[in-house]
């Protein structure tokens, strides 16, 4: 009875006394070698669990100014960026920064913002032709020819890929537009873009906290807008510690 | 004995002063508060709008630039580690860095464009071909009566090459025979058609193929019922080049 006893109380004391040791030996924090190799192996992981999987998804290399679509490991077509930039979202000058290892995690489910519509031809099959002899053997019209992609989608400028966790992909084209549009146009575009901007930062409909930009050949962005696949994924690598 | 009247209530004098002063007074008592009133709405508005204009500059998207291409020097770290934990970490890394290099296929490899209609041939990181295809359509095709409808779409993802043919024959589905308003046959012989494949087909599962045409015009544009086709000379250096288990990525 006294052993049970003398187990119970260790038992429940046991905790206690963890916690006391956890508190008298503050964990020794890493040197920053370590701690910058460790980021890069985390990253190199998320891209391997990313490349063992099914779905596609993009690498944007900040090191290389490159984003790629990719499949199992292997790059199916490569952007180079003009520009790369990653932001926080900001609210009366106090930014809500993300964590210092956001980055080493892999993004999953881009969806494109504003999506893209596919408008799909249908055809009702013509009704069987009759096999009477000497009946007349209507020729079936030739089915339409689909548009291409260029001319099915217009694309926007910026759009962005947004992720489940919080984390968007904006896409830029470099020098979209200025010389075709008036100044009052552009004037126009940038405010609502700023008001858009506005609107995300303080959480309206989005539950974004780091946007990465990325400003690409106009060419360039509309090909990746008109190919993205759906649900693909993300994994950045390369970018400084923040 | 009669009751004395009472009295009539005498007014009370007049204050000092113009007639009305009292009024006036009052009058100007309640002008000097809506002048007040007024200036406070005035401050409450400026710093109403100075505050507006302060939120409008400090809230939005936080940027920073990545530093320019080749800057970023934490990407090579030294080559010995000094403590334990980080030897451990760079053989890990560099592990990892081995792994996701293998993945890139050492031979030939297929990628397809379907939205774009580009077809290519790489070798490593060479591209040894390029050339327009026609991808699936994405028609939807409705049968008038059997209420059965097919999507011609091509699949995305990664595929391999499982068998090459020269001179393939195709066994054409129902919805071929539908589309045309045709019956469909019993008998499987009526359903080969010779010719209309071109000279090879390359087969990468699910009833895909690569494979040519006879409408070479149209190639660059989404007209397939989902299969690949490719032009006459890239078709046969591809066949050429591509053994079979060559990996064929479609995005």
């Amino acid at each position: 009875m006294r052993l049970i006893r003398l187990a119970l109380t260790a038992a429940l004391l046991a905790p206690i006394a963890a916690g006391g040791a956890t508190r008298t030996a503050p964990a020794k924090p890493e040197d920053p070698e370590t701690a910058r190799l460790r980021r890069q192996v985390d990253r190199l992981r998320a891209e391997r669990d990313l490349a063992s999987g099914k779905g596609f998804y993009l690498r944007l290399d900040a090191s290389r100014y490159r984003l790629a679509l990719m499949l199992q490991g292997v790059a199916l077509d490569d952007y180079a960026a003009s520009a790369l930039a990653w932001g926080v979202p900001e609210v009366l000058f106090v930014n809500r920064h993300p964590g210092a290892d956001w980055d080493t995690a892999a993004f999953s489910k881009g969806r494109l913002e504003p999506q893209r519509e596919r408008d799909r031809i249908e055809i009702v099959a013509p009704p069987l032709a009759s096999t009477a002899p000497g009946a007349p053997t209507p020729e079936p019209s030739p089915p339409p020819i689909p548009k291409s992609a260029e001319e099915s989608y217009s694309v926007p400028s910026p759009y962005r890929i947004e992720f489940a966790e919080g984390v968007s992909l904006e896409v830029r084209a470099k020098g979209e537009g200025g010389r075709n549009r008036s100044l009052f146009r552009r004037f126009g575009d940038a405010m609502g873009l700023r008001l858009s901007d506005l609107g995300t930062a303080v959480g309206l409909g989005t539950r974004e906290r780091v946007r990465l930009r990325v400003t690409l050949e106009a060419e360039d962005a509309a090909s990746l807008y008109r190919s993205l696949p759906p649900d693909v994924g993300l994994v950045v690598i390369g970018l400084p510690e923040s | 004995m009669s009751a004395e009247p009472a009295p009539e209530p005498v007014p009370a004098p007049e204050a000092p002063g113009p007639p009305g002063a009292a009024a006036a007074i009052a009058a100007r008592v309640v002008a000097l508060g809506k002048d007040l009133l007024g200036q406070r709405r005035v401050q409450v508005a400026s710093g109403s709008v100075l505050f507006l204009l302060l939120a409008f500059a400090g809230t939005g998207w936080d940027y920073r630039a990545a530093p320019p291409p080749g800057a970023d020097l934490s990407v090579s770290p030294p080559a010995r580690p000094s403590t334990r934990e980080g030897a451990r970490l760079l053989a890990e890394r560099q592990r990892l860095e081995t792994t996701l290099r293998r993945k890139v296929p050492r031979g030939p490899w297929i990628v397809i464009d379907q939205t774009h209609n580009r077809f290519r041939l790489m070798r490593g990181d060479d591209t040894v071909l390029e050339a327009p295809c026609s991808a699936g359509s994405g028609m939807v095709l409705k049968e008038g009566t059997g209420g059965r409808v097919w999507v011609f779409d091509t699949p995305r993802g990664r595929f391999e090459v499982l068998s090459k043919l020269a001179n393939p024959v195709w066994r054409k589905p129902d919805w071929a025979f539908v589309e045309e308003g045709e019956p469909i046959p019993k008998d499987p012989g009526e359903r080969l058609e010779y010719g209309s494949l071109g000279e090879y087909a390359l087969y990468f599962g699910n009833g895909y193929m690569i494979h040519g045409t006879l409408y070479e015009r149209l190639l660059g544009r989404p007209v397939s019922h989902g299969c690949v086709r490719l032009g006459r000379e890239p078709l046969r250096e591809v066949y050429r080049q591509a053994p079979l288990g060559t990996p064929v990525y479609i995005y």
